[in-house]
């Protein structure tokens, strides 16, 4: 047996926590750079807020109904989430974080999943003071249906007889099921079929056709057959992105070459972090395509390092040298990012026999800015090119404090 | 109890081995009986002079743990009408209550109080002024 748990509404609800005078009132959390609704509390979606919603369009709403707008807190959500999956995996024999707010859980060898999954909500819930969904199914298909059906089930379902499958396949919209995308929805409208219950009568051989072997898998997994592994680890990392939109259009080289000295650094840290070295390394610049009375230019670039390099110097120089060859003046750009491929891990250093190697130094300056950045925070100790002012940083006017993270920000009680 | 993995920077040594290095233990580190489950445990500062008789005085930091259920006596961090607070929890009576110095805050009833945590610990620096100086003016300073 599968569980899927989830976190409820997660961003909003590790905002709330902290907030104790928001409990039962509308909260929403805009993406990076204040734009987009990311993640609302079940009062601001009853208030008509729609995912991904552009924050000026909702304005209106959020005026109206006096919703509690904050900007993402990334500190905060990635300590709940180490949190939350600490928690869980002292019930499950093998755990599979899936993302930030949703883990598979192994259920082999335990008996009485009804008394079980409570328990473990309970406990998360009493722990962490997340809310989190769990529905447990023999396949994880099944388990992440059952558990979107748990969320109005009291948090947790249990799928684990025939019966009980047949009755939430039946009532589960096919368009909401995992896998299932925009392409494949327009395929079964035209075959008239709205719930899982009649996806999953439909012939192997239609699967196959259609959906390729991911089709089939799923037709196996709908019926209680597991196709889906737990540790379906996805194929080590191809390309590692660091890419952010500025807070206000840049047109100046140097300034873009502050934004990319910092991009470039931190993808060198990712790298290092990660045990990596890059042998190629892309940069691209963006303008703004929603705006028609600018001139457009997405221009992007890619070099291959003379040595693969994971050191903040070797990166940033060759970022911050591309930038200005792909700059032009006179165009207004909205974004930058860095992308590393072509990655070797650190053990298998090949070397360049024209090429004086001296990673010694440059090794040795990244371990110690690691080193000191961990101590001290991060950016503590950096490339004197990311600038001081930074006015293009990314606007968060609604973040809220590092609860958990910095002890100059925990909160002061009466 | 379990501790901790311990880094202990190893000496290197170029003359004669140490006799201590098949001997080696991790050094105490007040962490460990401080909190006891860190996934669990969070931390807030007290701001108010509401619990002197418990020993708490204002800017001591509040280890918190959630995973513990509160029993009478115990000291907690609440939640009264949407605001935070740190109150010792009175089950004696029929309903659960929570009691400090000041009269102000005391009765709530039951619908309106949400315990958050437990305190478990107290941290205090001890530091006169005058000792207070370069990195250990960091003593449990926030």
């Amino acid at each position: 047996m599968f569980a899927l748990c989830d976190c409820n509404n997660f961003y909003a609800s590790a905002e709330r926590l902290f907030k104790p005078d928001l409990c039962n009132q509308p909260v929403v959390v805009l993406s990076n750079n204040d734009g987009c609704v990311i993640a609302r509390s079940e009062e601001a979606k009853l208030c008509g807020i729609k995912m991904g919603d552009p924050e000026f369009l909702v304005r209106d709403l959020i005026d109206k109904y006096g919703i509690k707008v904050f900007s993402s807190n990334y500190v905060l959500y990635g300590d709940m989430s180490e949190r939350v999956m600490h928690n869980l995996s002292r019930w499950f024999p093998r755990l599979d974080v899936y993302s930030i707010d949703e883990a598979f859980g192994w259920l082999g060898g335990i008996r009485n999943l009804e008394a079980y999954a409570p328990k473990i909500r309970e406990s998360v819930v009493r722990n962490t003071g997340i809310p989190v969904s769990i529905g447990v199914a023999p396949t994880k298909t099944l388990a992440k249906l059952a558990n979107k059906l748990a969320k109005k089930n009291g948090g947790t379902l249990v799928l684990d007889t025939r019966q009980k499958i047949k009755d939430a396949v039946d009532i589960f919209p096919a368009k909401d099921l995992w896998g299932i995308g925009r392409q494949y929805y327009k395929k079964l409208e035209e075959l008239n079929i709205e719930t899982v219950g009649q996806l999953r009568d439909l012939p192997e051989m239609w699967f196959k056709q259609h959906m390729t072997i991911q089709g089939q898998r799923m037709w196996n997994e709908l019926w209680g057959r597991p196709a889906l592994p737990i540790d379906a680890r996805t194929e080590s990392k191809k390309g590692i992105t660091v890419s952010r939109s500025f807070r206000n259009y840049i047109e100046d080289a140097d300034v873009l070459c502050e934004a990319v000295t910092l991009y470039a650094s931190r993808l060198a840290e990712k790298l290092r972090h990660n045990k990596l070295r890059c042998l190629y390394l892309q940069v691209f610049l963006y303008t703004n395509k929603h705006r028609e009375d600018h001139p457009q230019h997405f221009p992007s670039q890619v070099q291959k390092l003379v040595l693969a390099s994971n050191n903040s110097h070797d990166l940033v120089q060759a970022a911050t040298r591309m930038a200005r060859k792909l700059y032009q003046p006179g165009i207004k750009y909205r974004k930058a990012g860095c992308i590393a491929t072509g990655l070797l891990p650190e053990s298998e250093l090949q070397l360049n026999a024209f090429n004086a190697h001296d990673y010694g130094k440059k090794d040795a300056v990244a371990a110690v800015l690691d080193t000191i950045n961990l101590a001290y925070g991060r950016g503590t100790l950096r490339m004197a090119s990311e600038g001081y002012e930074k006015t293009w940083r990314l606007k968060h006017e609604h973040l809220s404090q590092g609860y958990t993270t910095r002890w100059h920000e925990i909160l002061r009680i009466g | 109890m379990i501790r901790g993995f311990q880094q202990r920077a190893e000496q290197k040594i170029t003359g004669f081995q140490s006799p201590a290095s098949d001997y080696l233990e991790g050094r105490l580190n007040v962490a460990d009986v401080l909190v006891i489950d860190p996934h669990c445990t969070f931390y807030f500062a007290m701001d108010s002079e509401a619990m002197k008789s418990r020993g708490l005085w204002p800017g001591d930091i509040l280890v918190v743990d959630r995973s513990l259920v509160p029993v009478h006596g115990a000291v907690v961090v609440a939640v009264v009408q949407g605001t935070f607070c740190c109150r010792t929890f009175d089950n004696s009576g029929t309903n659960p209550v929570l009691t400090g110095d000041t009269v102000a805050m005391e009765s709530s009833d039951g619908e309106n109080l949400h315990i958050w945590g437990v305190v478990t610990a107290i941290c205090r620096g001890m530091l006169p002024p005058g000792l207070k100086k370069g990195r250990y003016s960091r003593v449990c300073a926030l």
